[in-house]
């Protein structure tokens, strides 16, 4: 098989030795150049796991290397690590040991293999120097390690980590305490992650909210992988928090950025279409009007009929004034927002309104006592507060005096404006979907322009906020604006 | 051409447009009477009250509605209009007019079987003439 040959020419390439992992039977298969390397015969040494950790194997990499290489085997995951192996001469030689992912992109291999580059020391380069690499990279990174050992029901953190999570140096990490090292919304994700690696052998590589002694949040990435014990059996969780506050909150904002935009898009989208249909419906008369004159020969009806143009330019001129207002709202979200007194901006809208208000007998009851203010640009505040009351007068019941109730208030962290009414109501069954759309009205009153609601819709929403409204014909209707 | 058509009825909040198009078929004659409903539920008002009294002289030959309308739409009114239609006794012929050029309401408005044909405004004086004459 041609896969194979490129596979052998690349193994000859690495001249170098390495192990085949077998599922069936559950063995491994040492290569020649693996016994050559370090002066041993076939004979000499029994090739498994078993033997190799126990005769071959430096203490020092025995518990990683065991780790490593079962989660290797059982999950397939990819690992590189340092080890030195005595050889015929029983001196150390060391190695890096590597996995699949080394070998070249095109190449696969149907089954595992770990291969041992030998790495030739000048004699004063020991493993001291490792050590420094290592702590370098770990301060360089933001990476601290941990490990918690099942059988001891201990946890060590390495000097990372406890710089990370702001602990001071005796401070005694414990399984007990690591509810506390995550955000009270990531507890649960990390309990089940730590479950599953400790019960399963599942490792885990996952985004989390952690927290500092000092109660500060912040984004880590969380590696972590099963250690095994001679029998293979799980006895601890080795892993490692590296801190991607900055990468995290760039990723989170950017996000943000993108939802805004696509709701401006959407909103765009949508004004397009009114554009469309609303100058549409002027110039499609126009042209009608021209055809008619064209085909009519008696000058006096014609001129009467110029009269119509009259008419089209102008309802062409109300409609590209409400267009102006829209684009007004899409400009002025980007005004400063201010500190909005609700009573004030009321207080403004009903001196404005005060003619119709006595004209109806309307009553305009207000409860500001729980959210007495808010940041916002406040001809829009009044804008709203204007609409949704003479929306309520003129849409008052047939048989009783409107009385307008306005109240703010505050739900969990989110703030809200209610405004509701006794009026005739809006069948919600017919119209739910066209309350704020531009150009519509339920009613039959002369006056309603369908202009409205679609712009406080907008306006809502530019300062990122929601409106719902609840309706019950004959009984009343009610606004809330969610900030 | 054949017999011409008695009633036509138009459905349309647009005053400009519906002037115009009254204008037009009075100079050219094209039916005895016009029908004008500036809403879905004026012009479902009428129908659900020919029902009842059945007079077959105001029953229209042939509609033209708008989409956009206040109170009750196109679409609501083409609802309610074909569970009624079979009851009148003779083919009503239906046609949207609306300066909708969005393609899913043209989709939607020919999957319907009540509706003949979607006309984008605006609509020509030969146009009107033909489906007249057609009908």
């Amino acid at each position: 098989m041609l896969q194979n040959e490129l596979f052998n020419k690349v193994m000859q390439e690495f001249n170098t030795g390495y192990w085949e992992l077998r599922g069936d039977p559950y063995r491994e298969i040492w290569s020649d150049r693996f016994y050559e390397i370090l002066g041993y015969s076939k004979k000499d040494i029994q090739s498994d796991l078993d033997f190799f950790l126990e005769n071959l194997l430096h203490k020092e990499d025995v518990e990683v290397f065991r780790d490593n290489f079962l989660n290797y085997k059982n999950n397939q995951v990819n690992f590189k690590q340092h080890i030195k192996i005595r050889n015929h001469q029983g001196n150390y030689q060391l190695f890096r040991c590597a996995t699949n992912n080394e070998l070249p992109v095109n190449i696969k291999s149907e089954v595992s293999i770990v291969f041992f580059f030998e790495i030739k020391l000048e004699p004063d380069q020991t493993i001291k120097k490792d050590n420094f690499y290592y702590k370098e990279t770990a301060q360089m990174t933001a990476t601290g390690s941990w490990y918690v050992d099942f059988q001891k029901k201990e946890s060590y953190w390495d000097f990372e980590t406890y710089r990370i999570l702001e602990y001071p140096d005796d401070y005694i990490p414990s399984l007990k305490d690591s509810a506390n090292y995550y955000t009270e919304d990531c507890r649960q994700l990390a309990a089940d992650c730590f479950f599953k690696c400790a019960m399963a052998g599942t490792p885990f590589n996952t985004e989390i909210k952690m927290m500092t002694s000092t109660k500060r949040e912040f984004w880590a990435r969380a590696i972590g992988k099963p250690m095994y014990n001679e029998s293979k059996e799980i006895i601890g969780i080795r892993g490692v928090f590296q801190d991607i506050d900055d990468i995290k909150r760039k990723e989170i904002k950017l996000q943000k950025s993108v939802d805004i935009i696509a709701g401006q898009n959407s909103r765009l989208f949508n004004f397009a279409h009114i554009v469309s249909h609303n100058l549409r419906s002027h110039t499609s008369n126009l042209s009608l009007l021209v055809q008619l004159i064209e085909d009519i020969d008696e000058p006096k009806e014609k001129e009467e009929l110029i009269k119509e143009v009259k008419t089209i330019s102008s309802n062409l001129n109300t409609t590209i004034e409400h267009l102006n207002e829209i684009v007004t709202i899409q400009t002025n979200n980007k005004q400063e927002r201010v500190s909005v007194k609700f009573k004030d901006a009321l207080k403004l809208v009903v001196d404005g309104i005060s003619h119709m208000i006595n004209n109806s007998h309307a009553l305009v009851d207000s409860d500001f006592s729980e959210l007495k203010e808010i940041k916002y640009i406040p001809a829009y505040m009044e804008s709203i507060l204007l609409n949704l009351i003479t929306n309520a007068i003129k849409y008052k019941h047939p048989d009783r005096d409107p009385i307008i109730n306005i109240k703010t208030y505050i739900e969990g962290k989110k703030k809200y404006l209610k405004i509701s009414d006794n009026g005739r109501g809006i069948d919600m069954r017919l119209f739910k979907d066209k309350i704020f759309g531009m150009y519509k009205t339920f009613h039959y009153n002369e006056d309603a322009v369908g202009i409205g609601l679609f712009l406080t819709k907008n306006q809502v929403e530019s300062m990122d906020g929601t409106i719902k409204v609840e309706s019950v014909v004959d009984e009343g209707t009610t606004f809330i604006i969610e900030f | 051409m054949g017999d011409k058509i008695g009633v036509a009825c138009i459905i349309d909040d647009d005053s400009v447009y519906v002037n115009l198009v009254k204008r037009i078929i009075e100079a050219k004659q094209l039916c005895k009477n016009l029908l004008v409903f500036e809403n879905g539920k004026n012009a479902l008002n009428f129908f659900e009250a020919i029902l009842t009294n059945m007079n077959q002289e105001s029953i229209p030959d042939i509609i033209f509605l708008d989409l956009n309308m206040p109170v009750m739409d196109g679409w609501e009114f083409l609802a309610q209009f074909t569970r009624i239609k079979n009851r009148f006794g003779k083919i009503i012929t239906l046609y949207i007019v609306s300066s909708s050029i969005n393609p899913l309401d043209i989709k939607k408005a020919k999957s319907i079987s009540t509706v003949t044909d979607y006309l984008i405004k605006p609509i020509t004086i030969t146009e009107l003439e033909s489906i007249f004459s057609m009908a």
